[in-house]
């Protein structure tokens, strides 16, 4: 995605809702916005997903998530403190109940701009569809 | 006196009996107006609702995003909501 996005510069922008489907990714993505406190939001969502067998059956894996931030030489004390605090809460839930407006119903769900696309897409297809989107909204190139 | 009773007992009957006959057709007819009533009524609720959810989709997707992660360039053409779980 951020490849694609990188093609397409000053033409796309990507943003981000996390969807947590269950109370593992719940904390996960309290973990990930308490981390962007730190300015390393980004870091850690990308940690999140290249270690993503480290934690994601863990009932509880907050403990794991610390050491993520430790390698990201966050301050684990204040992450931890700001999950347990239950403050990323409502944005959660916002966003989720977005999605649920939105009739999300799976994920990955994606909307380039009112077009919506379900499920994994390979780069290439990413591509395609942002340039469909591109020449739709700018049909003389400009 | 025979006769007077016989004659009443001619133009009670069909009195007696005239209000029995239609009732059938009448009930018939207030289950179909009702029924209709009721059809119209789901109809136009699902068709408003489904309006609804299809007029409202527009005016969110375009929303900012404010309070959200973003990449790449503010305002730009194209954006792109993705919605993702880490799990």
């Amino acid at each position: 995605m951020e490849r694609a996005i990188q093609r397409f510069e000053g033409q796309v922008q990507l943003v981000l809702y996390p969807f947590a489907l269950n109370p593992t990714s719940e904390v996960a993505t309290q973990a990930a916005w308490c981390a962007g406190e730190q300015g390393k939001f980004w870091e850690f969502h990308y940690m999140l997903y290249r270690r993503q067998e480290l934690w994601n059956r863990l009932a509880a894996p907050q403990e794991r998530l610390n050491d993520f931030a430790k390698d990201l030489n966050l301050d684990t004390t204040a992450l931890k403190s700001c999950v347990e605090s239950g403050r990323m809460q409502d944005r959660m839930k916002a966003d989720k109940a977005y999605g649920q407006q939105l009739q999300v119903s799976s994920t990955p769900t994606m909307f380039i701009n009112d077009y919506r696309i379900v499920g994994t897409q390979s780069e290439g297809e990413l591509v395609r569809l942002i340039r469909q989107e591109l020449n739709r909204v700018q049909p003389q190139g400009q | 006196m025979a006769k007077k009773s016989k004659a009443r007992a001619q133009t009670l009957s069909p009195r007696q009996q005239s209000p029995q006959k239609p009732l059938t057709p009448r009930r018939w007819r207030l289950k179909l107006v009702i029924g209709g009533a009721v059809l119209a009524v789901a109809l136009g609720v699902g068709g408003l609702v489904r309006f609804l959810q299809q007029r409202d989709l527009s005016p969110h997707l375009q929303g900012t995003g404010d309070k959200h992660y973003t990449l790449g360039t503010a305002g730009a053409p194209v954006v792109i909501k993705e919605f993702s779980d880490y799990t």
